[in-house]
């Protein structure tokens, strides 16, 4: 017996990295494959040891300086067949990944970044997706935290889209859980014209359709900021700036004070809104038109700029307003909306609804003034801020996963039956006691083991009868009693309420139409009382009252009938001991009834495979019965069954039980 | 000055100093408050800043119009003209340079003065008052040199177009009058009710206010509607539909803003339509001026029949009030 052959890690290393290079060379990677099983070894060793050697290659790639993006995607390329080949472990194209990520200016990282996106199906794909999905989060993670959000927007956004299409939407790491504020975006504004800074940076940033200026902006020396040219209103600036505040938090608006602070400044924002119309200015549309012809993309910032010599300006652009009425209706949404996570702190009072209610009702009037498109606009933001309540209300949840699991079908069938209960236990035994295992339990549950038999008993007959109820108000409706018209009880409107209702399920007066109008409840009550007080058994003292109204003759008796009957024998269920008299009747017959039973015949053969007592099985057979019809499983069914099946003997035997 | 008297207050007039930094207003008690616009423009403005630096009386009347020169503030009211230098006013000081009468008819009464306006070629103070007539009153030496007669009744308002030399004058009469300064004779008189575009019969036929832009001239009166007149066909081009009287108007880049009966600055284009109306504090507004001197400065102001004077950095929206 020769020795267990050692595995040289490093001789298996280096012809594993040949073999790599080769494959490179001739861009298959049959080589690789070939050198793999050529190997003799273990295969987690064998796998192990060429991740080492893919990723040394791809170290020495990248020392190299010479090569190409291209020539790293080959690389990893590799990797992933070697995956599906399965001469590698999964998590290898993902190491090869962050490599390369970590170690390759922007720019670069920019190209791999599109193959990464590029290859999204087969990241999504099972051999992948587990082993991978962590590694490309933190790799998503790393780079967005090397990246600047408002310098590589769009590199930034790629990566979040990607993310997003990776994962599934109810992925933990990816949602907002705590509804938390990114309370550091902070707007900073001048306090003073000191801090003015304008004119220093320089000015890159064009706001979109910039509307032709009031004032004249003195020529500026970039560098110093040059004294005010233009009037500024510091009172609407500081006022307005510190608004953004609050929509940064929006917890504080539930404290007095700060609500307070909030309402004045509003009020006069909105208010300069209002006063402050906006024209749809032809002119500057032909500018938008040019700003986009002339290859400038869209332009975004993140941020507002703040400074108060822009403020004018600002003012008068209509997008510019849309962002801020659009700002208020997502904080009042946010307000008035039920989220898990408010402390109980959080609520409003009666004042702040209803100013949040009319301040929503100027927000969206001027929204529809704002052109161009303003009544479209604010119905799109209505419709949206409508489906924000979905989302809510799923992260209220606790944002289940949107996968529906496939419904179970019949198989589990088979172990429930094997696995059922000792009789004992489900009340079939001798006893019919279930035991719940702890005596007080135990006695509790057998009081009444049948819940819905236990909710139609008699003692849960609270609905008072006719006669109790009306008793007192037939007795003040008799004129000789001289009862005055305020203290008749049928003008307690609480009387009055629980009476209607007592009548549409007692009384059939209730569904007569009338050609009477009654004008009050109290009034209508009157006449119900008078007309009850006739139908009802004469030993009341009220039988002498006069009533001077027409006799509705009715039949109505017959239209309502009582509604707790109790229900008639033959709609009760089955018992276990009617079960084990049939069972025991139908011994070796069962086979017959279970036709008239709708059993199928994999059902039919597990019943025989369960047990060889025919008794027995007759018996399975009525019990998945009842176990499949439930509430139907009723005795009048079974003696239609049993009827058809041609057993009317055993019908007979349940009918007289 | 208690709060009674403050309810009942009305801004008659206004006028920015030639530095632009101070407006100085006139009221129905006969005073004159100086504001120092700087301060109450700037970003550390509190309350205080937006108080008078100054207040005094000035006459014994109201004071219905107040004028700028290059280094005086020139207000009439009952009568009389009293004249102050900006430089001492900003010093509070407030002894007046000189005070004068124009030469009515009667000494019984004395007729108030309406309007005055400055005549710059010729260096002189065009007058117009109670008592119909314009009076002309030479700057430096302060020798009234001519009346100008042919109104029937008493002068509202006047206007001064340079570039013609020609003074124009509307009044009580529903007529407006196009002087010529050299001749002091009346070129064209425009009786404005006779034009039934403009006509409004059930306001009367007065004229409130008119100013000029060489070629075209706005008028309003209590009578007539606003409207945009070509001074060459002395036609209207074209009519505002705004409501009630409209007390002062004025040109301002491509629109006529217009002040009148009514809690709103009217802005309208010159095609005939009405822009915007900005609310504002007073109920209704009796004076409007544009401070042109300063750029940094250049508000819009309007006062009325309240204590306060509303402030616009930004034409289409109040900023702050300025309160007497």
């Amino acid at each position: 017996m020769s020795p267990p052959v050692i595995f040289n890690f490093n001789d298996a290393k280096d012809t594993f990295t040949a073999s790599t290079r080769s494959a490179l060379e001739n861009k298959t990677s049959k080589p690789l494959i070939n050198a793999f099983n050529q190997i003799t070894g273990n295969e987690t060793e064998k796998k192990t040891t060429l991740d080492q050697a893919l990723r040394q290659v791809l170290e020495e790639q990248i020392v190299e300086k010479k090569a190409l993006v291209d020539d790293f995607l080959s690389l990893i390329y590799l990797s992933i067949d070697g995956v599906t080949e399965g001469i590698c472990s999964a998590t290898t194209p993902f190491l090869l990944l962050g490599d390369v990520l970590d170690c390759l200016p922007l720019d670069q990282c920019d190209k791999i970044f599109s193959f990464v996106e590029e290859n999204v199906s087969t990241w999504k794909s099972n051999s992948f997706y587990t082993a991978g999905k962590n590694y490309l989060l933190r790799m998503c993670n790393d780079l967005l935290r090397r990246l600047s959000k408002s310098q590589n927007t769009v590199f930034c956004g790629r990566i979040q889209l990607f993310l997003a299409r990776l994962f599934p939407l109810s992925e933990k790491s990816g949602l907002n859980l705590q509804s938390q504020f990114n309370l550091d975006n902070i707007t900073v504004f001048n306090k003073n014209e000191q801090e003015s800074t304008l004119g220093q940076r320089p000015t890159e940033e064009k706001e979109d359709g910039m509307e032709v200026e009031e004032g004249e902006m003195g020529d500026e020396e970039p560098g110093t900021p040059a004294p005010c040219s233009i009037p500024i209103d510091y009172n609407l600036y500081r006022k307005f700036w510190t608004l953004q505040d609050y929509f940064r938090n929006p917890v504080q608006c539930y404290e007095k004070f700060s609500w307070m602070t909030f309402l004045k400044y509003s009020d006069e924002t909105l208010a300069v809104f209002k006063s402050f119309k906006l024209d749809d200015m032809q002119a500057s549309k032909r500018k938008l038109e040019e700003l986009r012809t002339a290859g400038g993309e869209h332009v975004y910032f993140a941020k507002f700029l703040t400074s108060e010599k822009l403020m004018d300006l600002q003012l008068s652009d209509s997008n510019f307003r849309r962002h801020i009425l659009l700002q208020y209706l997502i904080l009042f949404q946010y307000l008035k909306g039920q989220v898990k996570f408010k402390s109980s702190s959080c609520v409003l009072n009666d004042d702040q609804c209803s100013w949040i209610e009319e301040t929503t009702k100027l927000v969206y009037q001027l929204l529809r003034e704002i052109p161009p498109d303003g009544d479209k606009f604010a119905t799109m933001v209505e419709r949206v801020l409508n489906t924000e309540e979905n989302w809510n209300s799923w992260k209220n949840e606790g944002c289940p996963s949107f996968v529906k699991d496939r419904p179970v079908d019949d198989k589990p069938k088979r172990p429930t039956r094997k696995r059922q209960a000792p009789e004992d236990f489900l009340g079939k035994g001798p006893d019919r006691k279930v035991f719940m295992g702890n005596d007080e339990l135990t006695r509790l549950w057998n009081l009444n083991h049948d819940n819905m038999a236990a909710c139609q008993s008699e003692k849960r007959e609270f609905m008072p009868s006719l006669e109790e109820f009306f008793e007192e108000a037939i007795e003040q409706a008799d004129p000789a009693n001289m009862v005055e018209d305020e203290y008749k009880v049928v003008h307690n409107s609480n009387y009055g309420w629980r009476a209607l209702r007592l009548l549409s399920r007692r009384s059939p007066h209730f569904f007569q139409p009338t050609n009477q109008q009654f004008k009050s409840l109290d009034d209508y009550l009157e006449s119900m009382v008078i007309k009850l007080a006739k139908e009802l058994p004469k030993d009341l003292p009220s039988e002498e009252i006069k009533t001077g109204e027409e006799d509705d003759e009715d039949n109505g008796d017959t239209l309502l009938k009582e509604s707790n009957d109790s229900p008639s024998m033959q709609a009760k269920q089955v018992t276990n001991q009617q079960m084990d008299e049939v069972a025991a009747k139908l011994g070796a017959q069962w086979k017959t009834l279970a036709s008239q039973l709708d059993m199928k015949a994999a059902e039919i053969r597990e019943i025989e495979t369960d047990s060889e007592d025919v008794d027995m099985q007759a018996k399975l057979l009525l019990v998945c019965w009842q176990e499949r019809e439930g509430t139907q499983a009723t005795v009048d069914s079974l003696i239609t069954a049993l009827n058809n099946a041609g057993f009317p003997k055993i019908a007979d035997i349940l009918n007289e039980t | 000055m208690g709060p009674v008297e403050h309810l009942h207050m009305s801004v008659f007039s206004q006028s920015f100093s030639p530095c632009g930094r101070f407006l100085a207003a006139g009221n129905n008690y006969g005073e004159i408050a100086v504001f120092s616009l700087s301060s109450a423009l700037s970003p550390d403005a509190t309350d205080m800043s937006r108080k008078p630096i100054l207040t005094f009386t000035a006459h014994e009347g109201p004071v219905f119009s107040l004028l700028s020169t290059d280094s005086h503030l020139l207000s009439a009211g009952n009568g009389e003209i009293s004249a102050w230098t900006w430089a001492e006013l900003i010093k509070r000081n407030t002894k007046a340079v000189w005070t004068r009468r124009p030469n009515y008819k009667s000494s019984l009464e004395i007729p108030e003065i309406n309007a005055m306006t400055i005549n710059p070629t010729e260096n002189s103070l065009v007058i117009g008052g109670g008592d119909n007539n314009l009076h002309i009153m030479d700057l430096e030496s302060g020798v009234f040199k001519s009346v100008l007669q042919g109104h029937t009744d008493y002068i509202h308002c006047l206007s001064v177009r340079e570039r013609e030399s020609e003074i124009l004058s509307g009044g009580e009469d529903g007529a407006v009058r196009i002087w010529d300064c050299r001749t002091g004779q009346s070129v064209h008189c425009i009786e404005v009710y006779k034009y039934e575009d403009c006509a409004r019969p059930q306001y009367g036929k007065w004229i409130s206010c008119l100013t000029t832009d060489s070629d075209w001239m706005v008028l309003c009166g209590g009578g007539p509607y606003l409207s945009l007149w070509h001074l060459r066909s002395l036609s209207p081009t074209s009519i505002f539909p705004l409501s009630g009287c409209q007390r002062q108007a004025t040109f301002y880049q491509d629109m006529i803003l217009s002040v009148g009966e009514g809690q709103f600055v009217s802005h309208c284009l010159l095609g005939g339509e009405v822009k915007a109306q900005i609310p504002c504090t007073p109920h209704s507004l009796n004076t409007l001026a544009l401070n042109l001197n300063s750029t940094e400065n250049r508000v819009l102001t309007v006062g009325g029949s309240s204590h306060q004077i509303d402030v616009f950095a930004n034409l289409s929206y109040r900023s702050f009030s300025l309160a007497f």
